[in-house]
């Protein structure tokens, strides 16, 4: 594919992607305005206060104005980084997400290597050895999809905090203190984030895997006498990494649903846990601005996979 | 290949028995619930964070209340939430993938942006959200549910229409004047059942997870109602005291998740439906 066509394909890809995120956002802002009860009532704080003082308070908020204003005042300020204010700390909200974001990120992303690396060692284990290897995996994988994250967060809570005290399983530090304190802090919190999104990619290489063996590219390889490894290495990992690809979207949708999970019960500082407290002292601003970001980061992942996919596969094209 | 594998079909109908026996454990508990748990699940003592005994055989709780009568009532409404807002997606899965699939055109096209953007959401996520703006009630929990599930099962719904409609059989129905209701009905909707199926047992697994993660993070059903969600979290907060009570309810949610994942692979090889 020459690089116009790449660069064609890419910006068609991502004007597709604009009226999604439109309606995200309508969905996002619409989201606190369908409450029960009064919005400025909820920015007080409060009760008991005076109508006047909720006048005060509306028209600061601008939500005397109609809903479609509103909207477009909101949007346009998300556009700039403006997310508005908080209503517990009356700081913008832009500011309190950032570092929060970074955090969730780094979990993330820590807990997408683990599953990658766990999932496709047992799915190819699971289709090259077969037999009861096969058995074991795919057991296995069917439990450990039965087991909810949150689940596995607490058994490994109460196993170490029970048996292991010496391992501080909350002791999270931030990277810019100390890099490798951070790390093994986050290991724990990111494993058991991870452990379901592995079964998925263990599933899937496996599947891919045997259908690329049955090929006749690989028939014909086997058949000249390639070694084993060098067919495994150049035709089947390759080829099976496409479908794994495929569902990173999906997959990174996974991971930052359970990260609200796994930040809550690590005390871990990120974007999860600001999004149940927020939802806990019912600080509107906030809980749009974190729906907001997390749908529009797993779009543009979702326009990464498919530029990658289409990269990786001559046979896609999006003309 | 070298393995020796059973014949295919045995292994789905194994999983399928295996599945229809743990479901059957479920239905139990939830239609018959508080008359199997042996105490009332409300009933306080002052023998409170107990382990295990002959009288509470899964030990009690923070107030002194019977763990196990507590799972078994609380496995009903988890179960109910779960069943209840699983066939509201199914409905509202089915009449918008028929219709988008079948009807294509603008309509496909209307209803197929509108679900990628609550696609684009995550799951979880959204659902926090929802539940926040709506407040933490019983048929919010199974609106909110319903709406983050509707997407996917009315994908699957819409991906075989799609070809399925173009068959000859259709065709032939059209000719001989069908109303077009009944040809998407009776001639289209038969043909595409099998996937659907086998994710709807797989949406119902992931809604034990998200009915219970909701409860868990304390926005499930309110207080002081048991489920399993909340149970967890409790013993979660006394787990140095009474360690053993994390294990009910976590074989609970674990046993019911594996129930569906394991009736969608039976279901899948019986049927059989190309595993992705």
């Amino acid at each position: 594919m020459g690089a116009g066509t790449m660069g064609r394909m890419v910006l068609l890809r991502l004007a597709l992607t604009i009226p999604i995120l439109l309606g995200v956002s309508v969905v996002a802002f619409m989201l606190m305005r369908a409450l029960p009860g009064d919005f400025a009532q909820a920015a007080a704080g409060t009760t008991s206060i005076s109508a006047e003082a909720l006048d005060t308070i509306r028209r600061q908020l601008g939500i005397d104005r109609p809903l479609w204003e509103q909207y477009l005042a909101w949007l346009s300020g998300a556009l700039v980084g403006d997310l508005g204010r908080s209503f517990v700390t009356k700081r913008p909200v832009a500011a309190d997400l950032l570092p929060r974001f970074l955090v969730t990120a780094q979990l993330t992303a820590m807990a997408g290597v683990i599953a990658f690396v766990l999932g496709s060692a047992t799915g190819l284990a699971s289709a090259r050895l077969r037999g009861s290897a096969d058995w074991l995996v795919r057991g296995l994988n069917s439990l450990l999809l039965a087991v909810p994250n949150f689940v596995v967060a607490t058994l490994i809570v109460l196993l170490f905090g029970l048996y292991f005290p010496s391992v501080g399983i909350f002791n999270y530090t931030p990277f810019m203190q100390d890099p490798l304190a951070n790390l093994t802090s986050l290991l724990l919190p990111a494993l058991s984030l991870g452990l379901t999104v592995s079964v998925t990619i263990s599933e899937n290489t496996r599947a891919a895997v045997l259908e690329v063996s049955s090929q006749d590219y690989v028939m014909v390889a086997r058949a000249k006498g390639l070694p084993r490894r060098a067919i495994l290495l150049h035709y089947l990992v390759r080829n099976a990494l496409t479908p794994v690809i495929t569902v990173a979207g999906l997959q990174l949708a996974a991971l930052l649903g359970g990260s609200i999970l796994i930040e809550t019960i690590f005390t871990i500082p990120g974007m999860g846990q600001y999004l149940f407290d927020s939802v806990t002292t019912r600080d509107y601003p906030a809980i749009q601005a974190i729906v907001l970001v997390a749908a529009t980061v797993v779009l543009l992942m979702n326009v990464a996979v498919d530029i990658a996919y289409a990269r990786v596969d001559a046979r896609v094209s999006y003309e | 290949m070298n393995d020796a594998a059973p014949r295919p079909g045995a292994r789905g109908r194994l999983l399928l028995t295996i599945g229809l026996v743990m479901l059957a454990v479920l239905v139990a508990v939830m239609v018959l619930g508080p008359s199997l748990a042996p105490y009332s699940p409300s009933r306080t003592t002052p023998d409170s964070l107990a382990g295990p005994t002959a009288q509470h055989w899964l030990g009690t709780d923070s107030i002194g209340r019977d763990l196990l009568s507590r799972l078994i009532v609380g496995g009903r409404s988890t179960l109910l939430i779960t069943f209840a807002s699983v066939a509201l997606a199914l409905c509202a899965g089915l009449v918008l993938g028929l219709a988008s699939g079948y009807l294509g055109g603008r309509v496909d096209l209307v209803v197929m942006r509108l679900l990628d953007v609550i696609f684009a959401f995550p799951v979880f996520l959204l659902a926090i959200a929802v539940v926040a703006a709506l407040g933490p009630t019983v048929p919010n929990l199974i609106l909110t549910i319903a709406i983050v599930y509707t997407p996917t099962l009315a994908r699957v719904v819409r991906a075989p229409v799609l070809s399925v409609k173009r068959w000859d059989h259709v065709e032939a129905a059209r000719s001989v004047g069908v109303r077009e209701f009944d040809i998407a009905t009776r001639h289209v909707l038969p043909l595409v059942v099998s996937p659907i199926i086998v994710q709807t047992s797989l949406t119902l697994a992931n809604t034990i997870f998200t009915v219970t993660a909701l409860s868990f993070l304390g926005l499930g059903p309110p207080p002081p109602d048991p489920n399993w969600g909340s149970m967890l979290a409790e013993a979660r907060q006394f787990m140095e005291l009474a360690p053993l009570t994390v294990i009910g309810p976590a074989i609970a949610i674990v046993f019911a998740s594996l129930t569906f994942i394991v009736l969608a692979n039976g279901l899948r090889e019986a049927l059989d439906v190309g595993s992705r």
